[in-house]
């Protein structure tokens, strides 16, 4: 490396130092040890116990429940994060108009941000009852039938979904509406000046100038959405039959409830390795159509 | 719009509302959308239950201390991921981003373990030091930073500005929506952490408030006026933080900080 | 409708109770000088009434005695609580004493983390005879008492007798048998008094309490108490599966409803009129009792078994205290002197008349809270007699296994998988069996049971 190259490294470590001590401590270090915890058969107290190679990894993959909690998993990623982009830009783009009283609506948007996803799992719990809830009471008034929102497997993940959706759609709300006030006026008014429409202004001015952070979004949602098991212990606790059993919420189970440290810290490592994968996808797929500057 | 304002912040009218039901209103059916004869009962009852000033004491020191924290570590590594060019920056930024793809279940025993090593258990560094650093943060910084026009940087070297004042004289009064979305993110998301403070605080006396909504749940029969009534409570001040730190945004926003 | 016991009186009169006894016959010590022995309780007693009684429990003990100050420290749910001491229990961050649930009776033994309470009893010879044979028979292992039971319950069934009305069937007469369940249920929903005629949420504890309720072994080795547990036996027999498919077969005949696994919401719909019959522990009675508000009459019966069933009956559910070795002995000794307190017959009373647990010990219903409760509700009997009139066998003494609560788990994964039409009762248990044995295996394996 050059002299250069090897300065500016200096330079960049004395910024970076104070994250990395904290990573090394509390996140890197974990990481080792749970990577060596995956290969043995742990007592209940967390310790390593008997070496088993990589027979938590086989016993995963022979598993059809492991395999349909990676499905899950997928699925509920693909039911969330499109979605919650898909609600917060309308709403970002709503509420980025001058207007009298606008504030009102901007905090409106954004507030389930100051809602906690146990809290907010709570009340959805009481939203989706069979019997009682409202959301039922709704539909029997327009003689729909009563749903078991979360009792039935055909429902039960879309229920959840729309649960995540609604807590993360403040965050949404959130950066993007930070994203479109960064949009320069200029832009959109030589836009107009050239004749484009709204949709053309949308598209081909706005679009590229929030897209860090709809890049930013995509990303930060895959990762919390294939991270999220709150709202899963509160709800469905993966059930009904599996049908919300998403791999973090089955670490949870593995780890917390069951004393199988070994097995959650293998699902762990496959959920690492998945997630790894998926972000670099998406650093090397989409990144390139994100414009900065 | 007023409508779907309604529709979007009805999961918490709803909450608002069965809060003040009374028990023999809850249990009704069809289910009243606002209560007959509004009572405080569920309030005057999980206040009694659990500590809960203590608890909001707990969280906003802990919430407040790792806010403050984050918002200097992630500037920093921000700064350097989007200003510096050095060897092995991508590999070094992934690094980072992998932080967040280690769940969070597989860290606690360890950090668990840490910390009672290093005599922490049951005080506030133990609540605040795993979470002094975030990817989260210094991702999102950096994709603003990002935003900033390159010429700007090198316009600032060419005055002989050093890197430290250019990251905190330009970049960092540019990036203040940013920061304030950072900043919110942070307080709220620490807020709401459940596992990590149950595992290393013992005490009631420093215990954080959603443990303290646990507190108002019983392990067979959940009262759902108290419990909504806890969390009520509990999102009042976050929302009167988020608000703040909001109104924050929009003015760094509207002196159009960041535009051209 | 009577009116109601209310947690301001049970508190009241347990509190004047309290005032006037001494308690474990030793009085404060004459060196008064000396500082108290100050010792940490966890616990897992949250909501409406839990912690209002746990605190109002310790500050009575405290100003009882000057040589001892508890800290009682809520911990979160049973499963929080017993994950904080598999993370400490090996070091000396734990409390002097902590709750655990019933399930958890085997692993903590198992840890060799605590004390076990028979030697505390065997040293201040204290005579349990008043405390129920059923409940001793649960905790006692090997012939030995590892912790004290605190609050113990049993499932019983609630029936809304407004609706047995409305429907012409007895009010006065709860389903005693599966096949009864299955018949009022059908005649409920036909006489078009109700949509759901039973709501059954999917619980493991239920299919525990209905196979005991037949006299079946849940597991090998005599329920785990002759020697470690291998494998589970549920499966094997036909008492499982006749539960699984007589579930299965309310909820297809339309009967039944299926309110998911936790019984919050099997109890919204029950005290809101929306379902005649629902299974629950005896612990939510007075929850039950205050949200239904006079709006409807509540009956409870006892849990139903197949009328040719074996000698079986109910287990104990709840959870108990243990006192943990990893604490000086003076702390040990002043949790034994706390412990013996909240199983006084004052305290079992109070804690009754609040909740629905049963006290522990047969004195406790001698206590004018808990006669004034009976006379008031009588409903409070019924799990205690239910209880009683259960012979002591292996069935009834429940399962001690290790992965109890991942067992329960993949009970109630098979009740899922043929409530839902995914599998044949047969096929759901063995599926689930399969789980539970490979668990077994691995916590044998590692913690060098053999």
């Amino acid at each position: 490396m050059s002299r250069r190259g090897w300065r500016d490294l200096g330079s960049a470590l004395a910024y970076l130092v104070p994250s990395l001590a904290v990573f090394i401590v509390f996140v890197f270090y974990p990481l080792v040890r749970n990577a060596q915890l995956s290969l043995y058969e742990t007592d209940p107290f967390g310790g390593l116990g008997i070496y088993a190679g990589a027979g938590n990894y086989r016993r995963l993959f022979g598993s059809p429940s492991f395999l349909n909690s990676l499905r899950v998993s997928f699925l509920f990623a693909l039911y969330t994060v499109p979605a919650g982009i898909a609600a917060g830009l309308p709403l970002a783009l709503l509420a980025n108009r001058p207007m009298r009283g606008i504030i009102a609506y901007r905090t409106a948007f954004s507030f389930t941000i100051a809602v906690s996803i146990a809290a907010a799992a709570l009340i959805w719990d009481w939203l989706f009852d069979p019997n009682v809830g409202v959301l039922n009471y709704f539909l029997s008034l327009a003689h729909g039938p009563a749903i078991g929102w979360l009792t039935d497997p055909r429902w039960a993940l879309a229920a959840v979904a729309a649960a995540t959706v609604w807590k993360d759609l403040g965050f949404n709300v959130v950066v993007l509406l930070a994203a479109l006030q960064g949009v320069p006026d200029e832009l959109v008014e030589a836009a107009r000046i050239d004749g484009a429409g709204p949709w053309g202004v949308f598209r081909h001015v706005v679009v590229p100038a929030i897209s860090p952070a709809l890049f930013f979004l995509g990303v930060v949602a895959t990762i919390g959405v294939l991270q999220s098991f709150g709202q899963i212990n509160i709800l469905t606790q993966g059930g009904p039959v599996e049908s919300t059993n998403v791999i973090v919420y089955s670490i949870f189970r593995n780890a917390f409830v069951n004393f199988r440290f070994g097995l959650a810290a293998a699902q762990a490592m496959v959920l690492f390795v998945l997630m790894l994968i998926l972000t670099g996808l998406q650093f090397t797929v989409f990144e390139r159509w994100v414009t900065y500057q | 719009m007023a409508a779907i304002a309604v529709v979007v912040l009805f999961p918490l009218l709803f909450a608002l509302s069965t809060s003040l039901k009374s028990a023999a209103e809850l249990g009704r059916y069809p289910p009243s959308l606002w209560p007959h004869t509004p009572v405080l009962d569920n309030y005057g009852e999980a206040l009694t239950k659990a500590p809960l000033g203590r608890f909001l004491l707990n969280s906003a020191v802990q919430s407040g201390a790792v806010t403050l924290g984050q918002l200097l570590t992630s500037s920093l590594a921000a700064f350097a991921f989007a200003f510096i060019e050095f060897p092995g920056r991508r590999a070094l930024f992934f690094a980072f981003l992998a932080t967040l793809m280690v769940p969070l279940e597989v860290t606690l025993i360890p950090n668990y373990l840490t910390i009672r090593g290093l005599g922490w258990l049951d005080t506030y560094p133990a609540l605040v030091a795993p979470f002094l650093a975030t990817a989260f943060g210094t991702f999102l910084l950096r994709q603003f930073f990002l935003t900033i026009p390159r010429e700007l940087a090198d316009a600032a070297r060419i005055d002989g500005c050093s890197r430290r004042r250019f990251l905190w004289t330009i970049v960092l009064p540019l990036a203040r929506p940013a920061l304030a979305t950072l900043a919110i993110y942070a307080f709220l998301s620490t807020w709401n952490q459940y596992l990590w403070p149950l595992l290393v605080i013992n005490s009631t006396a420093m215990r954080t408030v959603q443990i303290g909504l646990a507190l108002l749940q019983s392990q067979e029969a959940v009262s759902w006026g108290l419990v909504m009534a806890g969390v009520v409570i509990i999102v009042l001040p976050t929302a009167v933080v988020f608000l703040l730190g909001y109104r924050h945004v929009v003015r760094g926003l509207t002196a159009g900080a960041v535009k051209g | 409708m009577a009116t109601r016991v209310t947690r301001r009186t049970v508190l009241r009169t347990a509190g004047a109770l309290t005032a006037g006894l001494a308690f474990g016959g030793r009085g404060v010590p004459p060196a008064a000088a000396q500082a108290p022995t100050r010792i940490v309780f966890w616990h897992s007693m949250g909501g409406a009434l839990g912690e209002t009684v746990i605190r109002a429990f310790v500050s009575r003990f405290n100003a009882s005695r000057r040589d001892i100050q508890v800290e009682a420290q809520f911990q979160g749910t049973y499963d929080d609580a017993v994950n904080k001491l598999r993370a400490s229990i090996q070091s000396s961050a734990v409390p002097a004493v902590a709750q655990v649930y019933d399930i958890g009776t085997r692993f903590m033994i198992d840890s060799k983390g605590v004390v076990p309470m028979q030697d505390f009893i065997d040293r201040e010879k204290v005579d349990l005879g008043q405390l129920e044979p059923n409940i001793l028979a649960y905790y006692r292992v090997g012939g030995r008492l590892y912790s004290m039971p605190f609050n113990t319950s049993s499932a019983i069934l609630y029936y809304n007798k407004d609706l047995f009305e409305k429907a012409g069937l007895d009010p006065n007469r709860p389903p005693r048998t599966f096949e009864e369940i299955e018949d009022y249920a059908k005649r409920l929903v036909q006489s078009g008094a109700t949509r759901s005629g039973v709501a059954l949420a999917i619980y493991g504890w239920f299919f525990e309490q209905l196979l005991a309720r037949q006299g079946a072994l849940y597991c090998d080795h005599g329920n785990g108490r002759d020697a470690p547990p291998s494998a589970v036996v549920f499966n094997h027999e036909e008492e499982g599966i006749r539960i699984l498919e007589w579930w299965a077969r309310m909820v297809k005949a339309g009967v039944a409803t299926n309110p998911g696994r936790p019984t919050a919401a099997s109890q919204r719909a029950f005290v809101a009129g929306q379902t005649a019959m629902t299974f629950d522990s005896t612990a939510v009675l007075r929850s039950l009792l205050t949200q239904a508000g006079g709006k409807f009459e509540i009956g409870t019966g006892y849990f139903p078994k197949p009328p040719a069933a074996a000698a079986g009956g109910s287990i104990v559910g709840g959870a108990s205290a243990w006192i943990l070795k990893n604490r000086p002995p003076a702390e040990q000794q002043a949790a034994w002197e706390f412990v013996k307190f909240i199983s006084a017959p004052p305290q079992q009373a109070a804690w009754y008349a609040g909740t629905g647990y049963f006290p522990i010990r047969r004195d406790a219903y001698r206590e004018p809270v808990a006669r004034e409760t009976l006379a008031k509700n009588p409903q409070f009997l019924t799990a205690i007699s239910e209880l009683r009139s259960s012979p002591i066998n292996r069935a009834t003494q429940g399962a001690l296994l290790g992965v109890f609560p991942e067992a329960r788990q993949r009970v109630e994964d098979a009740i899922e998988a043929t409530v839902l039409g995914r599998k044949s009762a047969k096929q759901a248990l063995d599926d689930a069996a399969r789980d539970i044995d490979q668990a077994i295996a691995v916590y044998n394996r590692t913690m060098r049971i053999s």
